[in-house]
């Protein structure tokens, strides 16, 4: 199917949000598609959490308009509702309750039926994993496991949308890659995602279309490779050699027909990795050049966060 | 560290300025509210209110007359002439603490040196003031007629054991008791007559003034502080996250709102069903005397109390505001309602006040029914206050949740 085909499920279009003096949102826009995991990358303050929250209803827009699968969130707030699922930053449960109490009360504000809320909480913690545990007071369960019924609570009512503000914050690492299979299953049953973290590698696994933001402005977005190209990033290439000569090392510039960089024994060279790194290597050994280590500078979105805004993710 | 822990746990206190306020503006209040409750403003020199007292002259004689004027400048005093039936209704129904009534014949048993036939009819629930009442009216009959009566008695005891005995030497007898004030007085109060009656029946009041006071303002305050408690989840449920994640649902702020107010609704009528079942295993509180008004009297209540806790929650933007709130306005309320207090005790200005109070009419209703055994339709008035008291405090906490907690929540 052709990209311009596939349906829209959320268009943000001139996004405005201040609280008093602070511009929360900036004027943004964006759009997501049916299916797509769709990335909100920045550093705390950047303005994702407030885009959920203008997203979901329960923040109002001071300009801008939104629509959720054609829906103007304004105009049809409660339909909005029904589309979208929300896994808040905050584990948002109530500790003194079981599993399944605590997602019997979360399904039955969706009004949805005993019978069926009943067979997709059974469903939905077989998919996170934790039906064994379901009976359990939630003050029981360790942060991993909060975090993963704080998604099944997110689910109940079969959103078409699923939006997920920092779901893995202080997470294990274990307990984050199961969060991600659930993510990657919830997908493939193509429910839309939007995913807001500052964990790079997060959205790198993750996303297929990403938004940079900060200081509550989008400074780029669309998939890695065109964050690339917007970024300048280039990917590259450090080979140290055990003895390179000048004269070598024109004969190899030659040969290449690219620019190098040169300091002591290594060279660094800016290149596509994927296609030029085995044919790089080839020319090195019929050159008799032996080489001692070969380093990959990939253009990671570390690296364009810090092109596009000057400053690292974490500041 | 334990100085920079110090440091940061003022600076926390401090960074909530209404909580900071009602935190010292608490104690405050309350000094300045039992002192004027115990009558403690302006060095002990405020002045009480007049009692006011009915009186119904039904001699309509000079001697009569002369007692009501004799009343009439008292400045302890404020009187009141109704006619016997409707006067006896006020007392009844707890408006007024007495009726006086001089009764026919009262000129006559004066000049006869009788007893004289008067009734102070009064309500019982208004112990101290009628304590008060009397004192006041045995020292004024007593200077007015008192005198008069006992020389007619004298007079009387004379011409029947030493008839002929001259006037002048009756006069020098009755100048000699006159010096001897003292054991005048005595006499003639024994003489006075005045008939005292309780206005509620014994047959008819269905149980002990102490208990109903006991039980009613206890509850209606205990309520109060966990109905105030109850509503304080509202504020942790914004803390943990929860509450946000209700607005992510289908629901509108007012069925959280709602919602909360109904639990908190039902658990007031429980604690408070509970309370009234105590008193009756325990201290034989006749609940089932008029079942239905006592029904109908704790719903009216339970709506008034848990509607005003909601209304507290409402204002109070963080936990600490809350406690600081609750305690004051509760605290206030309970004293100035009677809930600490019986209302008798206090001075009439507070007994007054004390109608902007949820106690006041939660403990009056079942004054009502436990004490003056009135019938329902007689209740329904003070029923139909706590329930607008209810619709109040529910239509400002709608207005004050929308714009103070959903607004805290956004930021």
């Amino acid at each position: 199917m052709n990209r311009y085909n596939i349906k829209q499920m959320i268009q943000v279009s001139n996004l405005s949000k201040s609280f008093d003096t602070i511009h929360a949102v900036n004027n943004i826009s964006f759009s997501i598609r049916k299916g797509e995991v769709f990335g909100l990358l920045g550093p705390n303050g950047a303005g994702k959490s407030t885009i959920i929250n203008l997203m979901s209803t329960i923040l109002k827009s001071d300009e801008g308009e939104i629509l959720i699968n054609e829906n103007d969130i304004k105009q049809n707030s409660t339909i909005c509702k029904q589309l979208i699922g929300v896994v808040p930053q905050e584990i948002s449960l109530y500790d003194e309750f079981s599993a399944v109490d605590n997602l019997i009360f979360w399904g039955s504000l969706y009004k949805v039926p005993a019978k069926i809320l009943k067979q997709r909480i059974k469903n939905i913690l077989k998919l996170i994993g934790l039906y064994d545990r379901k009976d359990d007071l939630i003050k029981t369960y360790s942060g991993g496991m909060k975090r993963r019924i704080n998604i099944a609570a997110a689910l109940l009512h079969n959103p078409e949308i699923l939006f997920m503000d920092e779901p893995t914050v202080g997470v294990d690492p274990q307990s984050r890659n199961k969060i991600f299979e659930i993510i990657e299953t919830l997908n493939q049953q193509g429910i839309t995602i939007v995913y807001t973290t500052h964990y790079m590698e997060e959205v790198e696994r993750l996303c297929k279309r990403i938004a940079i933001m900060d200081a509550g402005k989008i400074v780029a977005q669309g998939t890695q490779t065109e964050l690339q190209k917007q970024s300048n990033v280039k990917e590259a290439v450090q080979i140290t050699f055990q003895l390179i000569s000048e004269v070598q090392l024109e004969q190899l510039q030659s040969q290449l027909q690219i620019k190098i960089n040169q300091s002591e024994q290594k060279i660094i060279i800016e290149c596509d990795v994927n296609k030029d790194l085995s044919n790089i290597i080839s020319i090195c050994n019929k050159s008799n050049l032996r080489i001692k280590d070969i380093k990959l500078k990939k253009a990671n979105l570390e690296a364009i966060f810090l092109s596009l805004t000057g400053k690292q993710l974490r500041d | 560290m334990i100085l920079t822990i110090f440091k940061k746990d003022l600076k926390l206190f401090f960074a909530d300025r209404k909580g900071v306020l009602l935190t010292f503006l608490m104690p405050i209040l309350l000094i300045t509210l039992f002192a004027f409750a115990f009558g403690g403003i302006g060095g002990g020199s405020s002045k009480a209110e007049p009692i006011k007292l009915l009186v119904s002259d039904l001699d309509n004689s000079s001697d009569s007359k002369s007692v009501i004027a004799s009343l009439q400048a008292l400045r302890e005093l404020t009187l009141i002439p109704k006619e016997v039936i409707e006067a006896t209704n006020l007392v009844h129904k707890g408006k007024n603490v007495g009726v006086l009534i001089l009764k026919k014949g009262f000129q006559d048993s004066i000049s006869a040196g009788n007893n004289l036939p008067m009734e102070l009819k009064y309500d019982a629930a208004r112990e101290i003031e009628m304590g008060m009442l009397q004192s006041v009216l045995m020292q004024s009959l007593m200077s007015t007629v008192g005198q008069k009566s006992i020389k007619a008695k004298m007079n009387t005891y004379f011409d029947t054991n030493f008839s002929g005995m001259p006037q002048e030497m009756k006069e020098k007898i009755f100048n000699n008791m006159d010096a001897i004030k003292g054991g005048m007085n005595t006499s003639a109060e024994n003489n006075m007559g005045l008939k005292m009656t309780s206005i509620v029946k014994e047959s008819t009041k269905i149980g002990n003034l102490g208990l109903i006071q006991a039980v009613a303002g206890t509850a209606i305050m205990m309520l109060l502080f966990s109905i105030a408690a109850i509503g304080g989840g509202l504020l942790d449920e914004k803390e943990s996250g929860t509450l946000k994640r209700l607005f992510y649902s289908p629901l509108k702020p007012t069925d959280i709102l709602f919602g909360k107010m109904g639990a908190a609704l039902v658990l007031a009528i429980l604690q408070l069903v509970v309370m009234f079942v105590f008193s009756w295993l325990v201290f034989g509180l006749p609940i089932f005397k008029d079942f239905t008004s006592l029904v109908l009297m704790i719903l009216a209540t339970a709506f008034a109390v848990s509607s005003f806790g909601i209304f507290l929650v409402a204002i109070a933007k963080t936990r600490q505001q809350l406690q600081g709130l609750s305690t004051i306005v509760i605290l206030t309320m309970s004293a100035i309602g009677g809930s600490m207090i019986p209302l008798f005790v206090m001075p009439a200005i507070m007994q007054k006040i004390a109608v902007v109070s949820v106690n006041y009419w939660g403990i009056q209703g079942f004054y009502d029914i436990f004490w003056r055994s009135l019938p329902l339709i007689e209740i329904l008035p003070k029923m139909g206050i706590l329930v607008a008291i209810g619709l109040v405090m529910t239509l400002i906490s709608v207005l004050l949740f929308k714009r103070n907690v959903l607004k805290l929540m956004h930021n």
